[in-house]
């Protein structure tokens, strides 16, 4: 009975995603149509022209997530093995519950912090590089940075967790420091829940709409060639208000609905390889 | 926890079914008057209005037209295009007051020395020909970092219908763009060599400047009131709340609210010109 009940939540689970790729395929087909596989390789976005050219949102996205992630990486990494490794168990749940505290605060919050503190942060501190204003996809990244930073801290603090303690004392047994024993018995052994952690983590990055549209610059037709510029992510534009000239134009709309379906499967995609990675290591 | 999950959902329900509560989205620009009438409605009639300002004028249009609110906000003529994505929808038009778009500056633009644009200056800008405010009477080189608001804005519409006659004849241009008017002055006010559209009575002269705009006899205009109510100034536009058909039931209360004296007096006090006060 359960297991039959369990199956039938889970296809339902599987129709709904199905659903949603079948419905965001559906109402992008006159774009796909209209542009073909330049829709994806494009590179201006001009839609009174009719041009559809998504590949400069496409890059933006990933590059602002990969700025965060190589930023909250080697700290995320950092506080990680300070808090699994070093706190003793009572302080250790106590820092934690506290990281995952953060890692609720909604993005708003975060993207107005961002345009209070760190647009002026940037644009006074790389004058020297000329940028045009605090708004660049660097200011984006360092943000999204410190928004996904919780998520790499728990996540990979668990992987670390859940490698056996009898490991250690084998370790520590046969000579190792504290140090050593992290780095070549904890570490490797816990390397598919980290990297489970960081592509989770850069799932979360590219799927981040509010507080990137608060920092980003939102400059079209910019292919990201330099993080001191404006640019478009694939979130920020649908985000704007395009989609609503957008409606009632079925090529333009079909566009619009690309994009999405792009960031789905983008954001899918990165995730599910997340999840499969954590999951062969359990 | 069960009982009281069941009534909140019927009452949600209940709520929609009759509609009980007044939606109006639109235009940031529009919104100040309109916020503040809904929450002297809200008090004093027990009316239940939610304002919203998703999108701009374009939100607006496109929410009335497909049936999510009940009142439309926007700052800017409704076109023919407007009216043909939404054929079914009987769009009514009510002027509530008079507004201009200024463009606005940075201080440190205003301090180097630039006061007035001409259209041609203000195309060459747009269309990226010029990138220094030294070519347009800057004492000393600073480069133009130029916001441009969101296309579906009704202040960027009147810009581009200022400068290219219809947003349809306006070249596409790729600038970093900005949303919301306070979006728009708090982008601008921080950032040097800044400029964008704006709506002048959010221009306050201290952190954001208005500047004059030269017309064809080659005398400067300033977005003052006077100027706007003799539609001297190039870029002034109308203020509209927008329904489908006649305003009736509450949208009808609103709009009465906001056409009589206590309405207009809200319209003037946030910097717009009300309607007895333009030359017709």
């Amino acid at each position: 009975m359960t297991r039959a009940f369990s199956w039938l939540l889970s296809l339902g689970a599987l129709a709904a995603l199905a659903l949603l790729l079948g419905v965001f395929a559906w109402q992008s087909g006159p774009v796909w149509q209209h542009e073909g596989a330049g829709y994806v390789t494009g590179g201006k976005w001009f839609f009174r022209q009719h041009e559809f050219g998504a590949l400069p949102m496409i890059c933006g996205s990933v590059v602002v997530a990969l700025v965060a992630l190589i930023m909250a990486a080697p700290l995320g990494l950092g506080a990680a093995v300070f808090i699994a490794e070093y706190l003793p168990r009572r302080s250790r749940l106590a820092v934690k519950m506290l990281v995952e505290l953060l890692a609720g605060v909604p993005s708003v919050v975060y993207g107005l912090l961002g345009i209070l503190l760190l647009r002026d942060w940037v644009y006074e501190t790389f004058e020297r590089f000329d940028p045009l204003s605090g708004d660049t996809l660097l200011t984006a990244g360092i943000l999204l940075a410190v928004m996904v930073l919780p998520t790499v801290v728990t996540l990979a603090d668990d992987a670390l967790r859940a490698v056996p303690a009898t490991q250690r004392r084998a370790a520590r047994a046969l000579g190792l420091t504290r140090a050593e024993a992290i780095w070549s018995v904890c570490l490797p052994q816990a390397r598919r829940g980290i990297g489970a952690a960081l592509l989770l983590s850069l799932g979360r990055a590219l799927g981040e709409t509010i507080a990137v549209f608060l920092v980003v610059g939102r400059q079209d037709n910019n292919l990201p060639v330099q993080l001191l510029g404006a640019g478009q992510t694939l979130t920020s534009k649908l985000g704007g208000s395009e989609t609503n000239i957008a409606y009632g134009d079925p090529l333009h709309w079909g566009a619009m609905m690309g994009l999405g379906l792009l960031l789905l499967l983008l954001t899918g995609a990165v995730t599910l390889l997340g999840s499969l990675k954590g999951r062969r290591d359990a | 926890m069960k009982p009281l999950f069941t009534l909140a959902l019927s009452l949600a329900v209940v709520g929609s079914a009759f509609g009980g509560t007044l939606k109006i989205n639109g235009s940031t620009t529009v919104n100040l008057p309109v916020a503040e009438a809904a929450e002297i409605l809200r008090a004093e009639q027990k009316m239940d209005i939610q304002v919203d300002t998703q999108g701009g004028s374009s939100g607006g249009i496109s929410m009335l037209g497909d049936g999510q609110v009940q009142v439309g906000m926007i700052s800017k003529r409704l076109s023919d295009d407007d009216r043909k994505k939404y054929p079914q929808v009987a769009f009514k038009e009510t002027h509530i007051g008079e507004d201009a778009v200024a463009l606005i500056v940075s201080k440190d633009v205003w301090d180097n020395g630039v006061h007035t644009l001409t259209k041609v200056q203000a195309k060459d800008i747009y269309e990226g020909k010029v990138t220094n405010w030294k070519e347009l009477g800057g004492a000393k080189s600073q480069r133009i970092a130029f916001f441009n608001k969101e296309p579906g804005r009704g202040t960027w519409e009147v810009f581009v219908h200022w400068l290219y006659g219809s947003p349809k004849a306006a070249p596409q241009v790729s600038f970093p763009e900005v949303g919301g008017n306070e979006e728009t002055r708090n982008k601008v006010a921080s950032t040097r060599g800044a400029l964008s559209q704006l709506s002048s009575s959010w221009a306050d002269g201290k952190r954001v400047f208005a500047l004059a705009l030269v017309g064809n006899d080659g005398k400067p205009v300033e977005p003052t009131e006077a100027n706007i109510a003799t539609h001297q100034y190039p870029m002034s536009r109308p203020l509209f709340v927008l329904t489908n058909g006649e305003p009736a039931g509450e949208a009808k209360t609103l709009v009465e609210f906001l056409l009589g004296e206590r309405g207009q007096e809200l319209v003037k006090k946030h910097g717009y010109l009300p309607l007895k006060a333009l030359k017709q």
